[in-house]
């Protein structure tokens, strides 16, 4: 090679070729810089095509064969858009975007968009270097830019729109995507890989508060079916840490979702019943804890309702109240990577078994309510340390200050949730209840409460709770038992009388102890509406 | 195993590095022209005093210019172009290839990007404004012409296509009326194909006068006013048998 003379410099001279009739055609995928990709990183990918678009360019397709088909309709709705002088382009399959995706499903996913005009004024070529020292120059056919798709749920248009509004309201942001999780999870459950890589990532993001942080007006309200988000944040702030934990072991979402769904349509309505009139029927609300119940009952995955169920009714029951609770579950589960559904069923399962009355129910519910309540504060911190999805970038502040923040609330829903837990539950329910809250508690960081409950092996005597302090209205039996002689009551009615401003009591308690008294006084059950009744004919 | 989508990625993991190179038109297409292996020049890449120099030589034989239509021009495409070097940025741009069998792999990643410029000379000058001169020519154009266009429409007494339509007409006859069993038989395999007609498509189908049909079609249909399939004739329920319909086909005994 040529060498020119001069001290400092020297030049090696290379041929360069241009190969004809190459059957390969190149294109540039470019990533942006923020992005940080490593294409050496790669295991595998994947790239096709992205045909979405199809459908508009190409004719809508209506219904062929003979039902509900026009004789001649595709040449009529030709003949008019032809009138009308619409003009579809043409679908171009080169020109559609890519879908690429790295190291398998659960790894990234790029779209790439088509940039135009690249070869209009120049041409690029790509010079690579030959084995004997020569180039090769390929044009370059085109030029995509790839994105990074946003796995985890984003919200639409209309829904940012609404979050805006409440923005002042709403301190957990956590919950916004999770009710929307809830939502969609009523219209199509196949969003389970989303759940869970979301719920990953949202674990450390949002860190435990749990459901929202909601600032209310009224403060108390069992009944709150919006409680997905809010109410939970009141009274349930420490019970919504607890629940996102239990959520982590993986309940059944499907159940939950729908609950939640049901929840967020409550939600306006819940204002007017929680002021503690005495309407005759809350069907909404019921009914919205009817779904939930059932679902929570029965398997995991079956968002279906199963039908009017005593142990389901029981469950709504005392579901409504813990509705934030499981709400805030599910949004965990989902968030937090939906573990296995069974963990959510065994809990159903056990309380449900060992129920055999309604009133059992309502206490097997209460329990498994009280039992996830419980489990979610300690799980948090286990959860959140173990999360470690990519999300932890986007809010580092928050698990620290989460887990520091809760470790006393944990504290004390643990041990309330621990009490009313050995209160209702008998034997069954407990030892897996028990050990789940023994594995929950081990792994956070709230070490000083662990001994605490796992220590309390022997059931406290129901006695102990059995007479609540009370301030204006008694939770009695005589006061239960005036109100289904007067007229039917679903227990959710039920639950209202007894706000725990009134009555001292934390819903818990009130749970408890309404799952008592129902239990003695044995009332008889009447389906309303489809919902259980309860009444009694003195 | 499907191959299709399956990103080939060798070139990713030698992290195989290639230059990206903007190229002007005029050359692009001189290098089209190559001949042979399609060698085209030559690039000296030199480093002078620390900084690195690159320069591409085009080959003599490719300093043709041919103008539109294919006709040599008296310009010659200037041979000495230095290429100014880019570096790429934080951007990561990867070059993928397709293969007509939808083959994709990853070729390598660009290390360099580069433009091509050519050394200003008069060659380039001569070039240049070639190229203007081409691009000013107006896309259309006003002509006046000399005589009239006469050719195209003239006046017809009656035109062919009328003409044949007419005879068409006189041949087919008036529909005769033909046994109603017949009629619904066409009528029901009709409806099988299509749920909605409309009453000129069912005469054109049965060829039968409008009247006639009419009185069938009230007999084992209905007539849709309103709705999306407006004007449009359809069976009856219960004679209906779609898939995911509803009830069972009944035939009419008449």
């Amino acid at each position: 090679m040529a060498s020119l003379g001069g001290s400092s410099s020297s030049s090696t001279e290379y041929i360069v070729r241009v190969p004809k009739n190459t059957s390969k055609k190149y294109s540039i995928m470019a990533f942006n810089s923020g992005d940080k990709v490593n294409c050496s990183s790669w295991t595998q990918a994947r790239m096709e095509r992205d045909m979405s678009n199809r459908r508009m360019y190409g004719v809508e397709e209506t219904e062929e064969g003979a039902a509900g088909s026009e004789f001649g309709k595709k040449q009529r709705e030709e003949a008019r858009r032809k009138k009308f002088g619409i003009v579809t382009r043409e679908f171009k399959v080169e020109d559609q975007p890519w879908i690429l995706k790295v190291n398998g499903k659960a790894g990234k996913r790029f779209k790439g968009t088509k940039k135009g005009g690249i070869t209009e004024n120049a041409s690029y070529y790509i010079f690579t270097q030959c084995p004997d020292g020569a180039f090769e120059a390929f044009p370059v056919n085109g030029w995509y830019n790839f994105v990074p798709q946003a796995k985890h749920r984003t919200l639409t248009a209309e829904e940012a729109e609404e979050e805006w509004g409440r923005r002042n309201k709403v301190v957990n942001h956590f919950s916004i995507m999770l009710q929307r999780r809830l939502r969609e999870q009523e219209r199509g459950p196949d969003d389970d890989d989303e759940e869970g890589e979301k719920g990953g990532k949202k674990k450390k993001k949002k860190g435990g508060r749990g459901g929202d942080l909601r600032i209310h007006d009224l403060e108390d309200d069992l009944e709150l079916s919006s409680d997905e988000s809010d109410s939970s944040g009141g009274e349930d702030g420490d019970s919504k840490p607890k629940k996102k934990e239990g959520d982590v072991k993986g309940k059944g979402k499907k159940k939950k979702k729908k609950r939640g769904s049901d929840s967020e349509a409550n939600e306006d309505s819940d204002d007017g019943d929680f002021e503690g009139l005495e309407v005759d029927y809350m069907s909404d609300e019921s009914s919205s804890e009817e779904e939930v119940g059932e679902e929570k009952a029965k398997s995991n995955k079956e968002a279906v309702p199963k039908g009017i169920d005593e142990a389901s009714e029981s469950e709504e029951e005392s579901e409504e109240e813990k509705q934030n609770e499981e709400e805030g579950k599910e949004e965990e589960e989902e968030e937090e990577g939906k573990k296995t559904p069974v963990q959510t069923k065994k809990k159903r399962d056990s309380s449900g078994e060992s129920d055999t009355s309604e009133d059992s129910d309502i206490d097997g519910e209460a329990a498994s309510a009280l039992f996830m309540k419980k489990r979610t504060p300690p799980k948090r911190g286990g959860g959140r340390g173990s999360g470690g999805s990519s999300r932890t970038g986007s809010r580092p502040g928050t698990p620290s200050i989460d887990s520091t923040s809760t470790s006393n609330t944990l504290r004390a829903a643990a041990s309330k949730l621990e009490q009313g837990k050995r209160q209702v539950v008998g034997g069954s329910s407990e030892s897996p209840a028990a050990k789940r809250l023994k594995m929950e508690s081990s792994s956070t960081a709230v070490t000083t409460q662990s001994p605490a409950p796992s220590g309390k092996s022997t059931p406290q005597p129901p006695s102990g709770k059995s007479t609540p302090s009370s301030s204006d209205v008694q939770l009695t039996e005589e006061a239960v038992r005036r109100y289904l002689i007067r007229k039917p009551m679903t227990t959710k009615d039920l639950l209202k009388k007894f706000q725990t401003k009134r009555t001292g009591l934390s819903s818990e308690q009130t749970v408890n102890v309404l799952a008592q008294i129902l239990k003695r006084l044995n009332p008889e059950r009447k389906n309303v509406n489809d919902k259980m009744h309860f009444y009694l004919t003195e | 195993m499907s191959e299709k989508g399956e990103v080939d990625l060798t070139g990713a993991k030698q992290n195989t590095g290639v230059w990206l190179v903007k190229v002007p038109k005029y050359l692009s297409q001189q290098w089209a022209k190559a001949s042979g292996r399609g060698e085209v020049g030559k690039l000296r890449i030199g480093k002078n005093q620390g900084k690195a120099e690159v320069e591409f030589t085009l080959n003599e034989d490719l300093t043709m210019i041919d103008s539109l239509g294919n006709k040599p021009s008296g310009v010659q495409a200037p041979r000495d172009h230095p290429f100014t070097m880019q570096t790429v940025g934080g951007q990561t741009l990867a070059v993928f290839t397709e293969t007509q069998s939808e083959r994709i792999s990853l070729e390598g990643l660009v290390v360099q990007r580069a433009e091509c410029r050519p050394a200003v000379s008069e060659n380039y000058m001569k070039l240049k404004r070639l190229q203007i001169e081409e691009l000013s020519k107006p896309v259309r154009l006003s002509q006046q012409l000399e005589k009239a266009v006469t050719t195209n429409y003239k006046p017809v007494a009656n035109h062919s296509y009328n003409l044949e339509y007419d005879r068409k007409k006189k041949e087919e006859g008036k529909r005769a009326r033909v046994d109603k069993q017949q009629v619904l038989d066409m009528l029901f395999s009709a409806f099988e194909k299509h749920q909605y007609y409309n009453i000129k498509d069912l005469v054109d189908i049965t060829k039968q006068p409008v009247s006639y049909l009419k009185e069938i079609l009230r007999d084992i249909g209905i007539y849709n006013v309103k709705g999306t399939h407006k004007n449009t004739w359809e069976l009856k329920p219960e004679y209906r048998h779609y898939q995911g319909g509803e009830e069972e086909e009944k035939e009419t005994d008449d």
